[in-house]
């Protein structure tokens, strides 16, 4: 696979962040060689194995409905940068 | 109007409900998820998206997302798995969101809706769990939005239909029947004014025999009244567009309820590329045998079944069973009077009498005024005799609004019908020996006189006297 500079920024808009034209060969050859290093993985037979989510061979454990309250709103609201009214603020979001 | 509107033209929708779960704690951490709480104070650090917090599912919500599974005559897949969906917005603090995706918890099923052609039965593509975000208030500030974490990581069931709705009534009767379901099996409370339960509508238009059109999704429709009312929009703008000559732009769309009107919220374009992959802090959720058939085992009887009996046990017709197994509480209520009672007549003040004063209100029926057992002493003296439908409608209102019983209220007012042969009998002959003229009109062939004497005596018990009584007895006299 590889990652050319489109895909690059692309990349870089969904995770909001920017990436300046002279960092871009760069990065971009790092991601390539990466890429190019797991795709070593492809070399392996896997069309008779079930794809696997996970490698541990153990169940999810689960835990029971119960409320267990350990943060106040300020509690939780004191790392914010920006706080209002018991709210996060965040610069304005216009879809 | 709107088939009007539609002739001619295919509509083809299909919908996703995203339920919440009734639950007391959120999906992977244990913050509350009461309604209505303090912005913020329902946050723990794993909703918070804190570094190297660890999620760990709710085992009640897995039983939810399974029984619902089962009232939706689905699959219940024994392993699946949860994956991120990564996308960047200001109430995700995660950064994505936990949801399932190539394996969900629950595959394909069905319900049954009825339509003006009969039963029709949509399809289920699947039922999945996933996280609820957070909250953004884009009003409250010119340059800010604010943000409520409370409802992030709360427990959601997925329901999406394959695309089998062709009309805003069946998409409608569909979401209908989903939520009952769910109501019937305590999975979600369906509350939809609260957000509990809300729908993504796709839709797309073509003329028959021609391929499917290109769809636009209408995003977080929260009432019946509002889907339906998207659905025409968005069916005649996407006509209106493809007469002009114009294309349909696949892309999600908000229903706006103040205009009555659908407008694009982001287009293909800008289409998210959510980067699903298995999430490494979930192991994949195996479900053993026993514990799906324990979950079986607790499935209650639900509305389908319902009406079946309601109509074999006390012939009910098919809509009025239908009117009364809509809603779970309804069909307690109406089973907790039938018991022993006239089923027609307790269907009559149910879904007549009963509804009309609670819509009034305002009310639903677990809020009743008049609790079942109160409804059934109504009912008892309406069968026996004691009052006449249009008395019971009288004291029905003053048990309304008085808080008291019927017999209370019967005996307060003096209401109890004359029912008493010969009582009834001396009224008669009262009418008729008083006013010999019509007697003779009558006897001569004036039929219509007939309605005269029977409101003469009923005038003449003050109402009270039996009308069927009054009727009988004097028609028997009148042929002598």
């Amino acid at each position: 696979m590889e990652f050319d500079k489109k895909s690059l920024l692309k990349l870089g808009k969904l995770a909001r962040i920017s990436i300046s034209d002279d960092k871009l060969n760069n990065l971009s050859k790092d991601l390539n060689s990466i890429l190019e290093f797991v795709d070593q993985l492809k070399e392996i037979k896997t069309d008779q194995v079930d794809p696997t989510s996970n490698s541990l061979d153990q169940k999810l454990e689960v835990r029971d409905d119960k409320v267990d309250t350990k943060n106040s709103a300020e509690d939780i609201l004191e790392n914010a940068p920006e706080k209002e009214m018991d709210f996060f603020v965040v610069p304005k979001v216009i879809e | 109007m709107v088939a009007q509107m539609i002739e001619g033209w295919n509509l083809v929708i299909g919908i996703e409900i995203h339920a919440q779960v009734n639950s007391k704690s959120k999906l992977f951490s244990s913050s509350p998820t009461d309604f209505g709480s303090k912005p913020n104070s329902q946050v723990s650090l794993i909703d918070a998206a804190m570094p190297g917090m660890l999620p760990v599912i709710n085992k009640f919500c897995i039983e939810q997302a399974v029984k619902s599974g089962i009232g939706l005559n689905a699959k219940i897949n024994k392993k699946s798995i949860f994956d991120r969906k990564n996308y960047f917005y200001q109430d995700l603090p995660q950064g994505y969101q936990i949801s399932q995706y190539k394996d969900p918890i629950v595959g394909e099923g069905f319900v049954e809706i009825e339509t003006e052609n009969g039963q029709k039965k949509i399809g289920v593509e699947r039922l999945h769990l996933e996280q609820d975000a957070g909250k953004s208030l884009h009003d409250q500030d010119p340059n800010f939005t604010f943000v409520d974490l409370n409802r992030s990581g709360i427990a959601l069931m997925e329901i999406v239909s394959k695309p089998d709705m062709n009309s805003p009534e069946e998409a409608v009767e569909y979401v209908r029947k989903v939520r009952s379901i769910l109501r019937y099996l305590g999975t979600c409370d369906g509350n939809m004014e609260q957000g509990s339960l809300r729908a993504d509508v796709n839709i797309s238009v073509n003329k028959p025999g021609n391929e499917l059109g290109t769809r636009c999704e209408i995003k977080n429709l929260n009432s019946f009244k509002f889907i339906h009312a998207a659905i025409v929009y968005e069916a005649k703008r996407q006509i209106k567009l493809i007469e002009q000559g114009e294309c349909v732009n696949q892309e999600t769309r908000l229903f706006n309820t103040q205009f009555g009107e659908t407008r694009s919220m982001r287009s293909k374009e800008d289409a998210h590329d959510y980067r699903y992959f298995p999430d490494p802090d979930l192991l994949p959720l195996i479900l053993d045998d026993d514990w799906i058939k324990d979950l079986q085992d607790s499935i209650p009887e639900l509305p389908d079944q319902i009406k079946e009996r309601f109509i074999n046990e006390y012939s009910l017709s098919s809509y009025d069973a239908n009117i009364i197994v809509s809603d779970k509480a309804t069909s307690e209520y109406f089973e907790d009077v039938v018991k022993n009672r006239n089923p027609k007549l307790v269907t009559t003040w149910v879904t007549g009498e009963l509804f009309s004063i609670l819509n009034r209100k305002n009310l639903i029926i677990e809020d009743s005024p008049i609790t079942s057992k109160r409804l059934g002493e109504l009912v008892d003296n309406i069968e026996n005799g004691k009052i006449s439908n249009r008395q019971a409608k009288e004291v029905l209102e003053e048990m309304c609004e008085s808080g008291k019983g019927a017999l209370e209220i019967i005996d307060e007012k003096g209401l109890s019908q004359i029912s008493d042969e010969n009582e009834i009998e001396s009224l008669v002959d009262n009418v008729l020996n008083s006013n010999p003229e019509n007697v003779k009109k009558y006897k001569n062939g004036k039929d219509k006189l007939f309605g005269f004497f029977v409101g003469e005596a009923m005038k003449l018990s003050k109402g009270k006297a039996n009308p069927k009584i009054v009727n009988d007895l004097i028609k028997k006299k009148l042929s002598q």
